[in-house]
């Protein structure tokens, strides 16, 4: 064992080099999910259920109108409404220096690259200014409505949340209702209403940018066929499990924040800035969360971080802990959405499947994706282009929901099945053909490999393996359009494929605490999102330190001090493993030095368990330390930890290491190559009368360089394919045209996939360790859900013959797809 | 609306083997109820339209949606909510944990009450059985499979304490 644990060397584009041969708890199948007993039992507190001796209840006034302006405002009826303890108006002087854009703390970090947005590739004339973020995201509060159902004009605290809501309709308000644009092409047109005059008065431009590599051109006509072809992609929403609220108790000069939130440390930044209180004075607690998916993250933020500073306000007049809540309608109201997107294709490729160049048009709604990054992150294409647009528009903000790479991963699939189609190819070898990195091939990526610790294996070319014996692709895979099964459907098969999520960039950190009886509490904090955490850190301390998995805990909702970066199980755990592995073995270390260590006070001399011998000399397992070359002499932890902390006056010091790390700029910098690789099969049924489409089988393979918790990695399959199917066939968010009212605000009209809509998922893990988190490790969190659309788009195209490219894909759309498919003469 | 608009009514519960007599207001839900007013935090909110199952709790014996239940009408009712599971020990929470059959867990409550009123009829379910019960239940996460061999496990330990 390297004796200079505390410096561990982290080299960004190296494999890490501290990786045991064998392990005994991490990657162990069968373990109990250690949040799962609560969760089971309803036990798990949430933040909806936090509930405070003398807590009053605030609601925000939803704006009727998509775009309107508060001309007066007369509060006088709520505010005397019995039960009622505090308005809070939009123009209180309370609020006059606090616009609540929710994001600032972003950009008040000394430099950009602290932001995981702000350098695209490392190129700073990409980075996201704050005004951007502005005119994306909106604002709480304020007496504009930039949608309908923005939270906006003033807030109520009363007793009861029925008090709060009936205060809300004796709000006497006179709208000037302004003209509204809710589709971004149209919001491009000249003459557009403006969406958001006051901070863009000019037009409704968010972003335009150019990203370029090589010539596309040049790559055109080296192409033996060049295709054109459009795709448009509707807005989905988050739809979480647990409506937004929060919690806040001003005491006396201290503050306690109960935060619904996933990026809940952030919150606690933007409350100390905005309300002028240093940050030891606040102590942020983080119940479990009912999903988050990072709809509430980002410009979200305006919501989730604007609702604390009202709460905060209203608690510090009241002297009372305030709840600030949504109702369903306003949680869908007011969580990201994904952007809406019109995206044109130029796709030149040779006869063998090489593509020789990538033209992306992407116009997006609000704040969306690219639509270029997994060309060039995966691909040898040498030629790529995209001129991308961000438009404004009327309706709530949109930005990035499970995940920034919903768009890149379409683009992929698109292009590639489009040209595997052409072609009249397997989409499988077309994959493996184009496969690389930054325009390089495999024989590049393959030295790089070398060079830089990691295991030489073909990602891509496993996944395709284990993914079509999974689902008999070689003998169920045909001509698009061609196979009518026995009951009438049409039978289709997808395939896509990407890179692996390697969410590195950020910053960790935690302690690890041994107890005098050789308990361990892991010190950071994070949300707990759903991804495991808990089990999966603890895995990896006990682990490192030879410990009973019982004997490792982490409670990560209380204010330590530490954070580590969330969701985890998933892609920041890239990030988060290094953080309670070094941490964990400098504690095991310092362990087998108390163990071989005397301890003075003055006149007497305590002798350790093992007087005679070394750290080095000693090893530790199932909890109990012992000597290595002889086993049979040995002491429980608890025995050891006990004597070398001794009681005195009845307290004690714990063993007590932490470690932090940072990692990255941003997981995308150009030359920090990704290596592994994901591939999805799907077999679909859709019914030619109805143009319904059953999703028989998915089958997942993803590389994911380690799997610590095989069953967490495993749950984000098959959950990721349900969200992702959902996506696919379902989920869109639809507003109506001429008042930008949303029509679907609840569970009910906004279909979320049930346990029935999907008849099997099949779901693989391949580990080649080719991550650059601990271990070899990245992520999966994020992937699934982002790449099934493309596969089940592929997978109808194949059943019927014609490519329906409008997501999701409905019946209407498909029928329409039908018949043109039957027009061109298929069937 | 007002709380003191003269409707208000006590109507007396059984809750997991524990009477209760509440004074409730006509207007309020039985998940209000349980959640707010006798802290039983348990049984979530998540759609408050009766669409996703996270506030089931088990009514004379038949599951049931107590955000669509106006708690007014529920006089003698007996009623089983999720901590019930905890109380009795219910092998339904270990077979939960240990199938992993729960992400964020916010709904996990609904599905677990779900699955124990399906046992509780028929204790040795098979799989369609399960989907046929777990059909209603709304899992924003997805966890949809891992539901079944959490509920075949729970059955198994039923039956061999039999």
């Amino acid at each position: 064992m390297n004796k200079k644990l505390g410096i561990m060397e982290i080299e960004p584009l190296v494999r890490d080099r501290y990786i045991q041969d064998e392990f005994e708890i991490i990657g162990k199948r069968g373990l109990t999910r250690m949040c799962g007993i609560e969760k089971a039992s309803g036990r798990a507190e949430y933040t909806r259920d936090v509930k405070l001796p003398g807590m009053v209840y605030c609601r925000i006034l939803p704006s009727p109108y998509a775009h309107a302006k508060i001309k007066s405002m007369n509060t006088e009826k709520a505010e005397a409404l019995p039960g009622v303890r505090a308005v809070l108006r939009y123009d209180d002087p309370e609020l006059a220096d606090k616009p609540l854009y929710g994001l600032e703390t972003k950009f008040n970090a000394g430099h950009l690259a602290s932001d995981g947005q702000a350098f695209y590739h490392g190129k700073e004339e990409l980075a996201v200014t704050l005004e951007q973020w502005k005119q994306g995201a909106g604002r709480i509060l304020d007496g504009v409505a930039w949608w309908e159902g923005h939270p906006v004009g003033a807030a109520v605290a009363a007793d009861t949340p029925e008090l709060a809501e009936e205060a809300l309709g004796l709000i006497e308000i006179e709208w000037e209702e302004l003209p509204l644009v809710l589709n971004p092409m149209d919001a491009l047109k000249p003459g557009a209403p403006l969406a958001a005059p006051e901070i863009n008065s000019k037009n409704n431009i968010i972003r335009k940018l150019k990203i370029e590599h090589g010539d596309v051109e040049k790559g055109f006509k080296e192409a033996d066929k060049v295709i054109k072809f459009d795709a448009r992609r509707r807005p989905y929403t988050v739809a979480e499990a647990e409506p937004i609220s929060d919690v806040i108790l001003w005491r006396g000069d201290n503050v306690e924040i109960w935060a619904h939130q996933q990026q809940a440390y952030d919150g606690k930044m933007l409350f100390a800035l905005k309300m002028g209180l240093p940050l030891n004075k606040i102590k942020l607690h983080i119940p479990y969360q009912g999903s988050q998916f990072g709809g509430g993250g980002n410009p979200m933020m305006h919501h989730t971080h604007g609702v604390h500073i009202i709460s905060g306000i209203l608690s510090r007049r009241l002297g009372r802990p305030v709840k600030t809540f949504y109702d369903r309608r306003d949680t869908f109201y007011n969580l990201s959405q994904d952007a809406d997107c019109y995206t044109s294709f130029r796709v030149g490729f040779k006869e063998d499947g090489t593509i020789t160049a990538v033209k992306i048009d992407n116009i997006c709604a609000k704040m969306g994706q690219y639509g270029i990054d997994h060309f060039e992150e995966n691909t040898r294409i040498p030629n790529l282009a995209l001129n991308y647009l961000e438009a404004n528009i009327n309706v709530a903000p949109a930005y990035w929901f499970r995940c920034e790479q919903n768009h890149n991963a379409l683009c992929l699939s698109l292009v590639f099945e489009h040209v595997a189609a052409e072609l009249g190819m397997d989409p499988t070898i077309v994959a493996l053909k184009n496969d690389g990195v930054e325009g390089k091939d495999m024989e590049y990526l393959s030295k790089f490999k070398k060079e830089h610790g990691f295991p030489d294996r073909d990602s891509l070319g496993e996944c395709i393996e284990v993914g079509k014996k999974a689902i008999d692709w070689d003998n169920k895979w045909h001509k698009p359009g061609t196979k009518v099964l026995p009951n009438g459907k049409l039978h289709g098969m997808g395939f896509t494929w990407t890179h692996e999520w390697d969410d590195t960039r950020g910053t960790a950190c935690a302690g690890v605490l041994m107890h005098c009886d050789g308990t361990v509490d892991i010190l950071s904090q994070k949300s707990d999102d759903g991804l495991n955490a808990m089990t999966t850190h603890c895995q990896i301390v006990a682990e490192e330190m030879g410990l009973k998995l019982a004997d490792v805990n982490f409670r990560m909702f209380e204010d330590v001090g530490f954070q580590m970066m969330t969701p985890d199980g998933s892609c920041n755990l890239a990030v988060d493993a290094y953080v309670t592995r070094n941490a964990a073995r400098e504690a095991k270390q310092k362990l087998l030095e108390y163990a071989t260590t005397p301890i003075k006070l003055i006149d007497i001399e305590y002798p350790p368990v093992f007087p005679n011998n070394y750290p080095d000399d000693l090893d530790v397992k199932d909890s109990v330390v012992f000597l290595k070359s002889d086993p049979s002499i040995n002491c429980p932890v608890a025995e050891v930890v006990k004597r070398a902390t001794l009681n005195q006056g009845g307290t004690r010091a714990p063993l007590f290491t932490w470690s932090w790390h940072r990692q990255g700029r941003y997981g995308t910098e150009r030359g920090r190559h990704r290596m592994c690789r994901q591939a999805y099969f799907a077999e679909v049924e859709v019914d030619p009368g109805t143009g319904g489409v059953e999703v028989k089988k998915i089958v997942n393979v993803n590389d994911v360089g380690l799997a610590i918790s095989p069953e967490t990695c495993e749950g984000q399959q098959y959950g990721g394919d349900y969200m992702g199917v959902g996506r696919a066939l379902a989920e869109e968010v639809i507003y109506d045209p001429k008042t930008g009212v949303k029509l679907n605000g609840n569970l009910l009209d906004y279909k979320v996939w049930t346990m029935r809509d999907i008849d099997t998922t099949v779901n693989h893990l391949v580990e080649t360790g080719m991550g650059y988190g601990a271990y070899g490790l990245n992520g999966i969190g994020e992937c699934i859900a982002t790449v099934v659309p493309g596969v089940i788009g592929a997978a109808i195209y194949n059943a019927i013959g014609e490519w329906v490219d409008d997501h999701p894909m409905t019946p209407d759309k498909v029928l329409k797809a039908i018949s043109k498919a039957k027009r061109g003469g298929l069937r | 609306m007002a709380e003191n608009n003269g409707g208000a009514k006590k109507v007396s519960l059984k809750i997991n083997n524990q009477e209760y007599g509440i004074v409730v207001e006509p207007h309020w839900t039985l998940r209000e109820v349980i959640h707010d007013k006798l802290g039983l935090t348990g049984t979530k909110e998540m759609c408050d339209h009766g669409a996703c199952g996270s506030c089931t709790v088990i009514m004379n014996g038949r599951p049931i949606l107590s955000c669509m239940t106006l708690a007014i009408e529920c006089e003698g009712k007996v009623i089983e909510t999720v901590e019930i599971v905890d109380i009795e020990k219910h092998p339904l929470v270990m077979a939960y944990a240990n199938n992993h059959a729960m992400q964020c867990g916010y709904c996990t409550p609904g599905f677990v009450m779900t699955a124990k009123a399906l046992l509780d009829r028929n204790p040795n379910p098979g799989e369609e059985d399960i989907k046929d019960a777990l059909e209603g239940n709304i899992c924003r996460c997805g966890t949809y499979p891992a539901h079944i061999g959490a509920i075949l496990e729970a059955s198994t330990k039923l039956e061999g304490g039999k």
